[in-house]
């Protein structure tokens, strides 16, 4: 029975460090997943806490230097059903949009109008996301624009 | 013809319902006719999704738009080698992939157990037929690969360009070898719960087919990787995603397996244990195809979002409560009186080597799930991404890598002090030597210098081994020592495969740490003719070109590199435009060395003035993650090759076991 019990608190050890190493890292590491709704409704408490944000990109915003590694565009919402947001917009009827700005990345490749994009970074000002990556979904089926 | 290809799939799911009761019968009854019907059952099932897959591949050949996945996933410019591979470019092809191997490794193992394993066979045979029967649905009623479009367009939307690389072409294959085969040895390990045949006959059965999976798994994970560092032209090769963590999940716990079932061999120990592992390991192929395919979890290559999802859930959780049962079910049967000695043993070190891989799929799993499961708890989604994972992994990576170089030197039941330093003093020497050197270079990060010293102290062991091996068999043969090594090879090969695959994993260790811990980056923009400098290299820019193809349009930059004033070389990143599916794609340059990798991103260009923005990562050791990748190919190759020793042993065990075994014809050739 001993010998059972060294072993027993052998691999309890081990497996408390898995669990330490697991909890200290969520607590240093986690970043909110917010959609474009959430982040405008909760702007004042979010301001330069890291985030990652799920927006959609909207047509006609992207601007793009290629010279400075300058990319800006602005977010607007998942269609409702895609969305899954609890909390409300504040104003109904204003626009839920920021605009997001990345600096010094490549432009993606498959950053286009209407794709869904997954944004980190932190809010500079309100409705201002200075972005540290730029993450754009890649779906394996495409859906390119009917109009072009 | 698509409607023989719906037609092929339906009779496939006849047929492997009929294997099941089929099989069972015939094997309770104890009638071996009924026994072979389902026999022929299987392989007319493998001939029926062999039918399917042809016809939707002469689907894709002939750009026969009027099926709705080539017209999803192909177009007429498509180059002929990506209308082959588009086949798993999309959901339905690639669910219809993974059936097609499934009854393929299906009818491999019914004529591999036709006159062996007869009273476990079956059962297991019937349990890959109940996951064929799952898949084959899905083909059948949920998600059709042979769906007919009543407008056909004149030309499809094209593969995705990201797709259109030829690691993207044997990335999924190779990872969906790995997966599927998987099946093999969980299916013979629920055949032995329900037969109660709990000796390790199961695991001697599939052992290769384990190794097979495992090869695979690895494989297919290192051409992911190989194929995010080429293509998406981030500097980096392993992000954390879910869908990555989706494969490498189970290639941890089949490590895992894999080392724990020698226990089993050897010791009589950790049955239950073992039986649990390939549980896992079968279930973590089913939830990584359930989190890429139904959205739960937001994954930057998330699929198009289909109905799938709940119905993989379903059948994962199905499955997980029925082996549950079962196990638990048998769990008195499973209890053996061996148990662990002491901790300075092979067995432990083996433990322990499994509990920290187990550790990191943890981990993983959490990490992965995290979102989720904040979402439900606490109804905030929090991600964790990268940092975590590296937080987590790294330090369990070096007790992994410290037990990979201790447990060799560890002898079986116990050690004694004395002998252990015996053997540990060159391996620590090795490693210890290498820190200093590494420290004396200029090295003095804390985890590197661990990292390459405990590197070098496996590296050590492992020499140690095979110097001990030859020298052996110079004792009792005269032989020169290169032929030695070959024989002592050949002769073990199960255990020095092994070692090589350690070497491998070595290797690729050493990359990893090197390119995360010493990467630089920098980003110019420069005018044609002027240079920067990156490293100890210079790079002139010498302009654009543009070129036009009727699939693509390519705007190509050209650099000369220098080295202290010499030319090395000649790189040219570019941008792709693909036309059909209206996508810009990077094309990335790479100069690979040993040393480092130069890594050219073409970020941005005006073709008016003829400047261009360059990204560029110097990463030191990568070419060392590849080269392990190899090494570990190859070792796995030497672990799996037949031994005539192991089959004469295999059949001489069954020869003296019970009577249901008439494996009497190949006991006899295979002794010595």
């Amino acid at each position: 029975m001993p010998r059972k019990l060294r072993f027993v608190i052998g691999v309890g050890l081990v497996m408390a460090a898995v669990a330490y190493l697991i909890t200290t890292a969520i607590q240093s590491t986690s970043e909110y997943y917010l959609t474009v709704n959430e982040v405008r409704a909760r702007e004042s408490e979010l301001m330069g806490q890291s985030l990652r944000v799920a927006g959609r990109v909207k047509p006609g915003t992207i601007r793009w230097d290629p010279a400075t590694l300058t990319l800006e565009f602005t977010m607007m919402p998942l269609p409702k059903a895609e969305d899954g947001a609890t909390v409300q917009p504040v104003a109904v009827g204003a626009p839920v949009l920021f605009d997001v700005i990345a600096r010094g990345e490549p432009k993606p490749d498959m950053l286009a109008d209407n794709r869904d994009v997954i944004v980190e970074g932190r809010l500079s000002t309100p409705a201002r996301l200075e972005a540290s990556q730029v993450l754009t979904k890649c779906p394996s089926k495409y859906v390119p624009d009917k109009k072009g | 013809m698509p409607l023989l290809g719906q037609l092929a799939l339906a009779l496939a799911l006849i047929l492997a319902i009929y294997s099941i009761p089929a099989n069972l019968y015939g094997v309770d009854r104890g009638l071996p006719d009924l026994v072979a019907s389902a026999r022929h059952a299987i392989w007319a099932m493998c001939a029926m999704v062999t039918i399917a897959m042809l016809v939707l591949w002469t689907g894709l050949l002939r750009s026969d738009f009027s099926l709705e996945y080539v017209a999803s996933y192909s177009s007429t410019t498509l180059p002929t080698i990506y209308k082959i591979t588009a086949l798993w470019g999309g959901q339905q092809g690639s669910l219809l992939f993974w059936t097609w191997l499934l009854s393929i490794f299906s009818a491999i193992v019914a004529w591999q157990n036709r006159r062996r394993n007869l009273e476990i066979a079956p059962w297991a045979l019937a349990v890959m037929a109940g996951v064929a029967i799952f898949f084959l649905a899905m083909l059948n009623f949920v998600t059709r690969p042979f769906a007919l479009l009543t407008n056909i367009p004149a030309q499809g939307t094209d593969l995705n360009p990201l797709l259109q690389n030829y690691w993207m072409a044997i990335h999924p294959p190779s990872l969906y070898t790995g997966y599927v085969s998987a099946t093999v040895p969980f299916a013979f390990g629920a055949a032995a719960l329900i037969t109660r045949r709990l000796d390790d006959s199961w695991i001697r059965t599939t052992r290769r087919w384990a190794i097979f999976s495992w090869f695979f798994l690895t494989l297919g994970n290192l051409f992911g990787a190989r194929w995010a560092y080429e293509v998406l032209g981030w500097g980096g090769y392993w992000a954390w995603d879910p869908v990555e963590n989706a494969a490498f999940m189970p290639w941890l716990v089949m490590t895992a397996y894999l080392h724990s079932v020698m226990i089993q061999e050897r010791k009589d120990m950790l049955k239950v244990w073992n039986l649990a592992l390939i549980g896992m390991a079968f279930g973590l192929t089913l939830f990584g195809t359930f989190i890429t395919r139904s959205g739960v979890i937001s994954s930057v290559h998330s699929f198009t979002q289909s109905g799938l999802g709940p119905y993989f859930l379903g059948f994962l959780i199905g499955i997980a409560i029925l082996y549950t049962a079962l196990l638990l079910w048998r769990v008195n049967d499973l209890r053996t009186p061996a148990e662990f000695e002491s901790y300075l043993s092979r067995e432990a070190a083996f433990l322990f080597n499994n509990l920290v891989l187990i550790g990191i799929a943890f981990a993983v799993f959490w990490g992965t799930l995290f979102p989720v499961l904040s979402e439900a708890v606490r109804g905030v989604k929090i991600t964790v991404g990268p940092p975590f994972f590296n937080r987590v992994v790294a330090p369990l990576a070096l007790g992994l890598i410290f037990l990979m170089g201790a447990g060799p030197l560890i002898a079986w039941r116990r050690t004694t002090p004395r002998n252990l330093i015996q053997s540990f003093a060159a391996p620590v020497i090795f490693g210890v030597a290498a820190g200093l050197c590494a420290f004396a270079a200029g090295l003095h990060r804390w985890y590197a210098l661990t990292a390459f010293s405990l590197a070098a102290f496996v590296l050590g062991t492992i020499l140690v081994e095979f110097r001990r091996g030859v020298s052996a068999r110079g004792h009792l043969v005269a032989e020169p020592p290169a032929r030695a090594l070959v024989n002592l090879v050949a002769k073990n090969n199960r255990r020095y495969g092994g070692y090589i695959i350690h070497i491998g994993v070595v290797f690729a260790f050493i990359g990893i740490v090197g390119s995360s811990f010493f990467k630089t980056e920098v980003k110019r923009s420069v005018k044609s003719g002027e240079s920067f400098s990156v490293g100890p290299y210079d790079l002139r820019y010498t302009g654009l070109a543009s070129r036009e193809t009727p699939h693509v349009e390519i705007v190509r930059a050209k650099l000369i590199v220098t080295r202290d004033g010499r030319e090395v070389a000649t790189m040219s990143p570019a941008k792709l435009f693909y036309k059909a599916a209206q996508q810009p794609a990077t094309d990335v340059a790479i100069r690979s060395t040993p040393v480092s990798d130069l890594y050219v991103v073409l970020a941005g260009f005006d073709e008016a003035s003829a400047t261009a923005t360059f990204q560029v990562f110097l990463t030191p050791l990568v070419f060392w993650i590849w080269l392990g990748g190899f090494v570990m190919a190859l070792g796995t190759v030497v672990a799996m090759w037949p031994n005539v020793r192991e089959r004469a042993a295999i059949a001489a065990t069954v020869r003296g076991r019970a009577s249901d075994d008439r494996f009497a014809p190949e006991a006899a050739s295979g002794g010595r």
